[in-house]
């Protein structure tokens, strides 16, 4: 029998290895061919505007970077697809995809102020929802043609599409963005569906990634057409390699459109970004260890204190660096799906918060490294509510909540019942190491007369068992960003109980949308700081969702090789070996040559190097 | 009353003059027995409780909670805690720990102790803990229960289906036998992996789930078997006999039929059991097979093999595993000896 799942598996394997020689076409088959440009706009550009850049924030980058080596990473599982909308496009993956397009501004990852992408120039409409772009006239694709407005005005209408199948971004691009008004090809105007404050407009709402429009034929086949063709962007990078379940491979644009312009110059230095997929992180650290990959992630508190040991490091081939950062941060959290019984009880979702000893956890295999996370939104500024105070362990109220809820019957395990009906729930959840997380976080609630049942998913599938609404309980974070929090997409009723859509606790309350709604039409900060109070209150009174952990820094290793900026990242770097993000470190493949040679011989290339970076605790 | 066949008399001596494979079989026994008791022998409830004059053996059966011994919470007593607690009170209330006293699910956590912890005598860690702070020593008798049975089991089933579809097929021969022959043939071309990592991915493999999608798959191989020795015993003269003096097929096949194929079973059965224990641990270890936190070889495999600096883990559960795998081998072996009709032969 043993034998018979090991021939199976070594013949899958091998199936595998035959089928993947093979690397995958990267052109569609038909594209779309006589391509009209959309007319102007009849109504002439208002002639009052003022228009504003920002060319005098500091560089962030360093003019002792140089071009060239290949950065190798891994990633735990293959996507799903290379798309960037459309179904199972929102997965672990999706980072490498959206940052290969820029959009028509960035922000200044220090200064946090807005600075040129795709447009040079910005003016704001009278009507706080209307902003004016110059885009860039050298703003090309990765293939080569010339970005224009056409195909800002053409994201409309992919966006609208139903052949995306994206319900979110249907939306999202009908009632928050009303228009993309055409002046000429390298003028337009994106029009918001409601008035914003002029930081947020320009940054966050109207700040739309065109899409290539020779690119995209949209019909019904397009889901499954586009499935693993990767559209071309306008970044330093485009996909240039893909081998199915193995790797995908980036290439640098050697003549890349912004290689020169302020902000963007010495910056996305290695040749080549290698992404190969290792399943186990474990095998992943090997991976690093033999110097096959080029930096690892230890932010795990096992990883920083155990395993980042030894001679690699002590002979100065491996540094470390811990470098704090201050930007939103992701909401790491339990999140109770309110549609599966009991978990539709409040009384049972906060006696469930109550029941669980994320102290426990922090003290023991956290190494105390962690804090407890507060609410959905932490690292907003004004816009958190520190009034908020998670619910701590309190097994007493625990137990009285859930003797309300009628579950007082204990069976000889000291689990509850009501009616017959055990009191277990389902956690799921997608990555290993949260599995010691966990097993504490059970055995504490079984005090209460709560069975938590973990179930670890790989992570595509858990991506795709939660988007789809099918969990009890997920245990995951959504990465935070931008200038003030997002509340619609998590908790607006319209994207309640619909799959593909990132409300995964069925969040449902007329009172809620009201204050989303008029949330998202105010335009006066501090009107929008006190509804983004009332609705993170609103939340915790719920219990749809228990915050677990925070980590307001990144920890890393890298070998020595890699050659960090001055001032190693920025204020907003969630990663300091951080490719397709800030791109600031370069690869010095001369050191690279030195350092193998000196690990052959067993000699130490320097002192062991750990920094410990707190400019922007 | 039962008489022992002379035979199998004859038989039965010569395991016993196989002498590794003897002591391994008692060995193995009593292990078993053992770790049907493992409540008894590494576990968070005592095994005595003396208090107030009453005694309590809270081993089995329904939680105690914190107040029936004096404490203020309502949910099950922490033992280890209320030991220390009589002898600090020294009133003559005791409590008497089984000798681990662990469960193999909770974890000991306490600020400043970052798992995984050396084997310690101190805290009757004796094999250490894993990565959550778990009794290594608890889970590998836990999952030593829970791999047994689950082989035992698997073996059951698949020999009972095995043995009924194997003799019928070699008995009846001709149509049904083909047609039973093809239909084993396609089944026994799905790929059991895909379908239990399918089944894991939609829902929590539990013990029953695993074990059924396992006899589902695996009751093949046994027909074959069975087949060719039917069909080699229905052609030899005593069956002539018996059918001539007008014996029924059911008689047949269970009087004369199943003991004569009989020996194959028992000789297979070994063999089978260290596949059910390694299939379990693989699939364990893979991630497909039963679900955290449940107790198992595969997943103390998978974690030592993750943490080799912690080398504790990963040589427990090797040198458990491989102890048990041999000893299973070995009475095996002996087992195919003392079924030998060739006297003398020796097993290389």
């Amino acid at each position: 029998m043993m034998l018979r799942v090991w021939l199976v598996l070594s013949l899958c394997l091998a199936l595998l290895a035959c089928s993947s020689e093979q690397e995958t076409s990267l052109v569609p088959a038909k594209l779309p061919q006589d391509l009209q440009p959309y007319p102007v706009s009849a109504t002439p550009l208002p002639a009052e505007l003022v228009w504003q850049t920002n060319d005098s924030d500091p560089e962030f980058a360093d003019p002792r970077a140089v071009r060239g080596g290949t950065l190798r990473e891994s990633v735990p599982s293959f996507p799903l697809t290379l798309r960037l909308v459309g179904p199972d496009s929102n997965g672990s993956f999706a980072g490498y995809m959206r940052a290969l397009s820029m959009g028509l501004v960035d922000v200044h990852p220090n200064t946090l102020r807005p600075i040129p992408a795709l447009a040079t120039h910005w003016a704001f409409g009278a009507d706080h929802k209307t902003v004016y772009f110059r885009l860039d006239p050298d703003a090309r694709w990765s293939d080569g043609k010339p970005v224009t407005a056409d195909d800002f005005v053409f994201t409309l209408e992919f966006m609208r599409s139903k052949h995306i199948v994206a319900p979110f971004y249907n939306d999202y691009y009908t009632t928050q963005l009303t228009d993309v008004i055409k002046y000429d090809d390298h003028t337009i105007a994106v029009v918001a569906g409601n008035p914003k404050p002029e930081d947020e407009l320009l940054v966050e709402q109207v700040n739309i990634r065109p899409v290539p429009r020779h690119f995209h034929l949209l019909d019904e086949q397009w889901v499954r057409n586009y499935n693993w063709l990767p559209e071309p962007g306008t970044a330093a990078y485009r996909v240039s390699r893909v081998r199915k379940g193995k790797f995908v491979e980036f290439e640098r644009i050697a003549d890349w459109w912004a290689n020169d312009k302020r902000y963007y110059r010495h910056r996305f230095n290695p040749d080549r970004i290698h992404v190969k997929v290792v399943r186990d992180n474990n095998v992943a650290w090997q991976y690093f260890e033999k110097g096959e990959l080029d930096s690892f992630g230890l932010t795990l508190p096992d990883f920083w204190y155990n395993r980042a040991q030894g001679e690699l490091f002590d002979k100065g081939y491996i540094h470390k660096i811990w470098f704090y950062n201050s930007v939103p941060q992701p909401a790491q959290a339990l999140w109770l799906n309110m549609n599966s019984p009991p978990l539709d009880d409040r009384r049972v979702r906060v006696a469930l918060a109550h029941a669980l000893d994320f102290d426990k956890v922090i003290q023991t295999v956290l190494h105390g490294d962690y804090s407890r996370m507060e609410t959905h939104n932490v690292g907003y500024g004004d816009y958190d509510n520190k009034g908020i105070k998670p619910r701590a362990l309190d097994l007493p109220l625990a137990v009285r909540y859930l003797e309300e809820a009628g579950w007082t019957t204990l069976d000889s395990d000291g689990i509850r019942s009501r009616n017959g009906q055990r009191l277990a729930l389902t956690v799921s959840y997608g990555r290993p190491e949260h599995t010691e997380r966990l097993v504490i976080l059970k055995e504490e609630a079984k005090k209460a007369g709560i069975d938590l049942q973990l179930q670890l998913l790989d992570s595509s599938a858990f991506t795709k068992k939660v988007l789809e609404k099918n969990h009890q309980i997920a245990s995951l974070g959504w990465s935070g960003g931008g200038l003030s929090p997002e509340y619609w997409q998590f908790y607006h009723s319209d994207n309640a109980n619909k799959p593909q859509t990132n409300n995964i606790t069925n969040f449902a309350d007329p009172a809620m949308d009201a204050l989303v709604d008029q949330y998202r039409a105010e335009l006066s900060k501090p009107v929008r700081v006190e509804l983004a109070h009332r609705m993170e209150q609103m939340l915790f009174d719920s219990g749809a969702m228990i915050p677990t952990f925070k980590v307001p820094y990144t920890r890393e290793a890298y070998w020595a090789w890699i050659k960090l900026p001055t001032g190693n990242a920025t204020r907003t770097s969630s990663a300091v070996i951080d490719a397709m993000g800030n791109g600031l470190f370069w690869i010095d493949v001369e050191e690279k040559n030195r350092i193998r040679a000196l690990r052959r011989r067993g000699e130490p290339l320097s002192a062991p190097v750990t920094i410990v970076d707190e400019t922007w605790k | 009353m039962m008489q022992l066949h002379p035979q199998t008399r004859r038989q039965w001596q010569r395991f016993r003059e196989q002498r590794r494979g003897y002591y391994s079989a008692i060995a193995l026994l009593l292990l078993v027995l053992l770790s049907c008791g493992a409540e008894l022998l590494a576990n968070n409830r005592a095994l005595v409780v003396h208090y107030n004059g009453d005694w309590f053996f809270p081993t089995y059966g329904r939680f105690l909670p914190g107040t029936t011994f004096g404490f203020d919470y309502p949910h099950e007593t922490d033992y280890r805690a209320l030991q220390q607690h009589f002898a600090g009170e020294a009133r003559g209330n005791w409590v008497l720990m089984p000798p681990i006293p662990w469960n193999p699910y909770e974890s000991h956590a306490a600020a400043g102790l970052f798992p995984p912890l050396a084997p310690s005598l101190e805290h009757r860690h004796f094999l250490g803990t894993d990565g959550a702070g778990r009794d290594i020593a608890a889970r590998l008798l836990y999952g030593f229960r829970l791999s047994m049975a689950f082989s035992l089991l698997l073996l059951l089933c698949n020999y009972l289906i095995g043995t009924i579809v194997g003799i019928a097929m070699g008995f009846y021969g001709g149509r049904f036998d083909l047609v039973m022959q093809r239909i084993i043939e396609i089944w026994s071309s799905i790929p059991t992996l895909y379908v239990i990592m399918i089944v894991a991915s939609i829902m929590l493999p539990g013990f029953w789930v695993l074990l059924g999608i396992m006899v589902f798959f695996d009751w093949t191989a046994m027909t074959w078997y069975m087949r060719t020795a039917s069909y080699k015993e229905k052609a030899r003269t005593y069956v002539l006999a018996a059918r001539a003096q007008g014996a029924s097929d059911w008689r047949i096949i269970t009087r004369h039929l199943l003991p004569n194929t009989l020996t194959l079973l028992i000789t297979f059965a070994p063999f089978s059991i260290t596949g059910g224990i390694t299939a379990l641990t693989a699939l364990d270890y893979l991630g497909f097979g039963l679900p955290p936190p449940t107790p198992s070889w595969g997943e103390l495999l998978r974690e030592g093999v993750a943490r080799l600096d912690s080398e504790w883990i990963v040589g427990s559960v090797v040198v458990a595993m491989i102890t048990v795998l041999v000893m299973v081998t070995w009475i095996g072996e002996a087992l195919r000896e003392a079924f030998d009709p060739k006297k003398h032969t020796v097993y290389q």
